[in-house]
């Protein structure tokens, strides 16, 4: 069925209809309305149309961690936050490592799913960091890149091989650094944590651990996306490497532009992250990052869990914030705060993604594209509650939150999608 | 103020749970030592029995080792005429899978007043502060590397008697502050009863990086920090920071901080020595310095008591109702 989608603003940076004032949605592609006859009118009441959002980090929990989320609830709760596609994380349970892992997702996926899933799997068998996984097999299943998520590597001589044979076959990895020396602790090593006598992780957990990881991409040539940046100095190693000429890309948590180190005062578990939240000054150099180019994409890290994960002192409870719900809200507050422009924020979840999932088809509005787009009404608002929440995981700072910004309808494929 | 240090208090000021000494008003803490001071005799023994909490239940909860200040919280409680009931958590329900959460709401249900709570964890006390229904007060016996209020006032309050208002006074910490729950909860109360100067001794691995933020000055030779304090508080070196590479051997920490009779001749005459104990001798201490006259540490102990007694009839006084 083709729909004319009228009386709406197009936000595509990059694209000719960047600007446009309608559009036509035929055979799952966009399309120029006036080769369009016997569409459906839809008036866009002045809302804003977007190209779906590509979320590059996701934990859909499934299989094995269903009591957390599950590939139906993530991922209608994706919707909701405007995200049309969804990489997956590897590191559920069992971990993705195997084409049959890949296809039972993909499958799920197609059953339950309520946007695009684009898994990704583990680089070496069990996630263990030993075993080289079979990295062909796996990309030919439907992975869109290889990942170690947070298990590390045996060795770095071991990681070195990884990322050797994945680069001869030209697979892209995704690598979360970090020095296991200095891993652990539940707050970043500053005043707040000191303060409150956690357990404290330091920044040199990341640099140490980046520092190495981009000595082995330079040494062989892999083209890697650094996950999660958390700290100022890493956005300064990552600019210099780029000017170097490294094929590297990274990505940011929307968490940490949002908090920084001074949200865990109150003990909210939901602030106990894997990466912490470190300093305001972090925070800043962060958000310049996205500013400058260096940091390509930004991710939610959506990590829904059970509420008895998050019902016990900070230090005992599990990691991670459900976020995704309020995805495209979030990117419109930064926007209101002047902290960081909604087109700026727009293309590190929509086009940079797109390139970086090698799917340069998404991301846009262009006239004969995947029919992706979120109607977003940006001056109306949306409130969390328990009730209309829809994330298998209330582990959320937003619930109780009003954040402006309304999705109206969302379409995935030329597929309407209800809000 | 935030998380713990906010919901100790009620809106006007008074304190429901102790959880920690940070952001705790000079008034409030001042309370507390005149409080604990009436409990004690005239000879300065705690006195033997009142009945104040007559019909009330004190639940010890121990989610942690602790010999001395299990047995001060005890004696504080018996002495108030309370009922107590000790759990010594790690032998009991939580090892059997049982959380902290579902833990506390079978005690709950038992209708105790007041806990006492030992946990492993930093913050414990005000997950459980919290969570629990109005009308139970929480006070924190040590979680972490967080917290140790009450150690921290009974330091105070022998602080007061012997060398008067911290107000006017140097103090010098030395030693483990960065693994020191005592340490820090000692340096805000401190601070909330203006002393305006507390120094940190001890070697880099073993202070905190940011205590020029808490108004702590930092020391790593200890004849620089000793000289001229007032009150010289030293801490338990625990044996794991040997293993843990933070330092060669308590041989050396003797040699470079140990408390020796010529060291303490660097502070002013009739400074006090104190420790939250058990003590190492040889190690945080010299023999001659422990045994010595400045030396205070077994008031601490019978000090302990009396704060603790304050700080339970203070907060079940605020939690059911009455003005303390």
């Amino acid at each position: 069925m083709s729909v004319i989608i009228r009386n709406i603003q197009i936000i595509s940076p990059g694209s000719p209809l960047h600007g446009a004032i309608e559009i036509g949605i035929d055979q799952g592609v966009f399309m120029d309305p006036s080769a369009l006859t016997d569409a459906t009118e839809i008036d866009g009441k002045a809302a804003w149309l977007i190209p779906g959002l590509i979320d590059f980090r996701v934990n859909l929990r499934e299989p094995g961690l269903e009591h957390k989320g599950t590939i139906a609830s993530e991922t209608r709760a994706a919707v909701a936050g405007g995200v049309t596609s969804v990489v997956a994380t590897p590191t559920t349970d069992p971990v993705v490592d195997s084409p049959a892992d890949v296809r039972l997702v993909l499958e799920r996926a197609k059953a339950s799913g309520h946007c695009r899933v684009l898994p990704t799997a583990m680089l070496t068998q069990g996630g263990g960091g030993n075993h080289l996984s079979e990295m062909a097999a796996l990309v030919d299943a439907g992975c869109v890149a290889l990942a170690q998520g947070n298990r590390p590597f045996s060795s770095r001589k071991i990681e070195f091989n990884a990322l050797k044979y994945a680069e001869s076959l030209g697979i892209r990895v995704i690598l979360d650094s970090e020095s296991r020396d200095f891993a652990g602790g539940c707050a970043h090593a500053g005043r707040v944590g000191t303060g409150l006598g956690l357990s404290l992780n330091s920044p040199l957990s990341e640099t140490l651990g980046l520092g190495a990881d981009l000595d082995l991409v330079e040494a062989t040539g892999v083209s890697a996306h650094f996950s999660r940046i958390t700290t100022k100095t890493a956005v300064n190693r990552i600019r210099e490497a780029k000017a170097k000429g490294l094929q590297i890309t990274c990505d940011v948590t929307l968490s940490h532009l949002l908090y920084s180190e001074q949200a865990v005062l109150n003990l909210d578990p939901n602030f106990h992250l894997e990466r912490p939240l470190r300093t305001e000054e972090d925070r800043l150099g962060l958000i310049a990052g996205i500013i400058d180019g260096t940091i390509d994409l930004i991710v939610s890290d959506h990590s829904p869990h059970e509420t008895g994960a998050k019902l016990a002192p900070f230090p005992e409870t599990e990691q991670g914030m459900s976020l995704i719900e309020g995805v495209i809200q979030l990117l419109v507050k930064l926007d209101q705060s002047g902290e960081l422009s909604f087109e700026q924020s727009l293309t590190a979840m929509t086009s940079k993604a797109a390139q970086v999932i090698n799917q340069k088809e998404l991301g846009t509005i262009q006239l004969g594209n995947p029919a992706d787009c979120v109607l977003l009404n940006p001056n109306d608002s949306t409130t969390y509650d328990q009730d209309h929440w829809l994330s298998t995981g209330t582990n959320s700072p937003l619930l109780g939150q009003t954040l402006p910004g309304r999705v109206i309808g969302s379409w995935i494929n030329g597929q309407h999608i209800a809000p | 103020m935030h998380g713990p240090a906010a919901l100790q208090l009620t809106t006007d000021g008074r304190l429901k749970h102790l959880l920690t000494t940070e952001g705790l008003p000079k008034s409030l803490i001042t309370e507390l030592l005149d409080t604990a001071e009436t409990f004690l005799s005239s000879q300065g023994q705690p006195v033997k029995k009142v009945p104040l909490l007559r019909g009330k239940t004190v639940v010890n909860l121990f989610f942690e080792n602790s010999t001395r200040t299990r047995t001060t919280f005890d004696i504080a409680a018996h002495r108030l005429s309370a009922d107590v009931v000790t759990l010594d958590i790690r032998t009991s329900s939580t090892s059997k899978g049982e959380t902290l959460f579902d833990t506390l709401k079978n005690l709950e249900a038992m209708q105790a007043d007041l806990f006492v709570v030992r946990h492993s964890a930093g913050g414990a006390p005000f997950f459980i502060a919290n969570r629990v229904t109005p009308h139970i007060a929480v006070i924190n016996a040590g979680d972490g590397t967080h917290a140790h209020p009450t150690q921290a006032l009974l330091d105070l309050m022998t602080i007061r008697k012997h060398k008067g208002d911290p107000a006017n006074l140097s103090v010098a910490i030395v030693g483990d502050l960065k693994h020191s729950r005592v340490a820090r909860s000692l340096i805000h109360g401190l601070r909330g009863m203006g002393c305006p100067d507390i120094r940190a001794i001890g070697p880099g691995t073993l202070l905190p990086s940011d205590l020029e933020h808490l108004g702590v000055r930092s020391f790593h030779r200890i004849e620089d920090g000793l000289t001229n304090v007032d009150v010289v508080v030293l801490l338990r070196l625990q044996k794991e920071r040997m293993s843990s590479a933070l330092l060669p051997s308590e041989r050396e920490f003797f040699n470079l901080y140990g408390m020796t009779e010529s060291r303490l001749k660097l502070a002013k005459d009739n400074a006090i020595v104190m420790h939250p104990g058990p003590i190492n001798r040889g190690v945080e201490i010299a023999n001659e310095v422990a045994d010595g006259p400045q030396a205070v540490i077994l008031d601490q102990v019978t000090n302990g008591i009396a704060i603790r007694m304050a700080v339970m009839a203070m907060t079940l006084s605020t939690q059911q109702g009455g003005h303390s």
